[in-house]
């Protein structure tokens, strides 16, 4: 495996930008000579960052609970007439563009960031179901047959063998799926949610490169952060 | 005792099982055994209900199994299938200690257990107990399974095709292994195969099945002697009966005492190697009699061609 510069190194970055961007006001004032305000003033970039992360890590809770839930209902024999229609509805999902979405959840949920969770939750659904159907589907007959035949309960099969073989794949699809979403939250600053991508769309909207930048450099770190956490812990 | 009566299976339309009586003593090793698709594992299978019954009743000690929790039966009952089953996630040493832990042994005792078996089925514990099973041959592997199968010292023993993926020397060593285990510790085992000889080396009483029916039942001496029809005699080996029928009669049987006068013997057997082991000696020595000498090398008798063959003309 390559090697990666462990996550406490990433966190500490992200902190450190996140911080001490104010400091770097000389740099951004080169960048957009003909601006008055070079550092995105309406909201300190920590608390942007306490929001983004709060809205993701809501939606990839249910993301997880709903998704792995689906995966495991439909690989039971009680669940089995339900695995096509579950494996269809996580691909429709994905294909659904998160800005449509948010379009039609505004309506429903108003603005704000219960919106951008809706649209979180749906998108990052499909990597968590395929990844955890995957995972559970290749876990060996003979294993899940010898388990039952010295009598493990279907309860204790689930956790004790076929969740733990499985770990592995579906820890890989929430990576995908966190990872997806922690770049996809930016666009809940278009319907009212604070998050990193406020700095973004305030950038584009005032032709202010220097914010667009803060934004997506925050972005980027704490996507780089959470990834390597995952790999280090997963 | 498991007591099998007019039990069948069916699946939709099709019959998997049909029909079948059988009883088999405590102690005793009952091979089924036949071509695949016959019904043989699905007639395993429903001793644990792994599979149910359709029709007929099953019995464990004058019980019906459908009287049981089926978790509580299947704990109480050995399983060993072939590659194992193991979990690829557990060490060898909670592999084996699963049934126990399920039955909420103490940990020391469970410890303990596990100790045992792996002295029983020759697994060094130093050695084995931290490996994960794709660490392990094929055989060590299997060895593993038999153990996990007798952890909670279950009185029966349910085994499909156990050794049927493994090499002809490893399959060899493990029959040799299970026969010694078992005269140790007298399990009623239900072993399947689609081996016949594997049958005729294990069984005390080996049931033939086709189609979902038995065909003939007995002892291995009895379907060698007396197959019931042109299926049992192919199953055993047609015209190379005799050297099977030879692989199960020991030396011992057969030799007469040993006379002071007779010249020394070109090749010796012992009193418990099998007849067609004598057999071969001669053909490849080209002589028509062996010594036969005990372990220390004693001679206690001597063995003619002419015990062997009535010299009709």
């Amino acid at each position: 495996m390559r090697r990666v510069a462990p996550p406490l190194v990433w966190l500490v970055l992200l902190l450190a930008a996140a911080w001490l961007m104010p400091v770097l006001e000389p740099l951004f004032g080169a960048l957009a000579p003909d601006r008055g305000t070079v550092i995105y003033p309406r909201a300190s970039f920590l608390s942007l960052l306490g929001e983004h992360l709060a809205i993701v890590g809501v939606a990839a809770t249910m993301a997880i609970v709903i998704g792995v839930g689906a995966a495991i209902v439909v690989t039971r024999p009680a669940g089995a007439e339900f695995l096509p229609l579950v494996s269809q509805l996580a691909s429709i999902g994905q294909t659904f563009p998160p800005v449509a979405v948010l379009a039609l959840s505004v309506p429903a949920l108003g603005y704000g960031p219960k919106a951008v969770v809706v649209a979180l939750v749906l998108y990052g659904l499909l990597p968590i179901v395929r990844n955890t159907l995957a995972g559970l589907k290749a876990v060996d007959r003979g294993v899940i047959e010898s388990a039952r035949g010295i009598g493990l309960s279907p309860g204790q099969v689930l956790w004790q063998v076929e969740l733990p073989i499985a770990a592995p794949a579906i820890l890989g699809g929430i990576r995908t799926s966190v990872t997806i979403n922690i770049a996809t939250a930016a666009i809940g600053s278009t319907i009212g949610a604070n998050t990193l991508g406020d700095p973004i769309i305030s950038g584009i909207v005032n032709n202010n490169i220097a914010f667009t930048l803060q934004g997506a450099v925050l972005i980027g770190l704490l996507a780089v952060t959470v990834d390597s956490a995952f790999s280090r812990f997963g | 005792m498991i007591e099998l009566d007019g039990v069948s299976r069916f699946f939709g339309a099709e019959v998997a099982v049909d029909n079948i009586s059988l009883t088999i003593p405590d102690g005793s090793l009952c091979v089924l055994v036949g071509t695949s698709g016959c019904g043989k594992s699905t007639t395993l299978r429903m001793i644990n209900r792994l599979i149910e019954h359709s029709a007929g009743e099953i019995r464990i000690d004058g019980h019906q199994i459908r009287r049981f929790n089926e978790e509580k039966l299947r704990r109480r009952i050995g399983y060993a299938i072939q590659n194992t089953g193991l979990f690829p996630h557990w060490t060898v040493a909670r592999n084996i200690g699963v049934v126990p832990r399920l039955l909420k042994w103490d940990h020391a005792a469970v410890d303990q257990r596990v100790r045992e078996l792996m002295a029983l089925l020759g697994l060094e514990f130093d050695e084995f107990a931290n490996k994960y099973p794709h660490q392990l041959s094929g055989g060590q592997a299997q060895r593993v399974g038999v153990a996990r199968a007798l952890a909670a010292d279950p009185g029966i023993l349910l085994m499909d095709e156990p050794f049927g993926a493994l090499d002809p020397i490893t399959r060899a060593n493990l029959q040799t292994e299970l026969l010694r285990i078992q005269s140790h510790i007298r399990k009623t085992i239900v072993f399947v195969t689609h081996d016949m000889d594997e049958a005729l080396r294990l069984a005390d009483h080996i049931v033939v099945m086709r189609a979902g029916r038995i065909i003939q039942q007995g002892p291995p001496t009895r379907i060698l002697a007396d197959p019931a029809d042109d299926f049992v005699e192919t199953l055993v080996g047609g015209r190379d009966r005799g050297l099977k029928r030879a692989a199960l009669t020991r030396v011992g049987e057969m030799m007469e005492p040993a006379d002071a006068g007779a010249p020394a013997a070109v090749a010796t057997v012992t009193p418990d190697d099998s007849m067609r082991l004598a057999v071969s000696l001669m053909l490849w020595h080209g002589v028509s009699r062996l010594a036969v000498v005990d372990d220390t090398g004693r001679r206690v008798g001597t063995l003619p061609l002419s015990r062997l063959v009535d010299d009709r003309p």
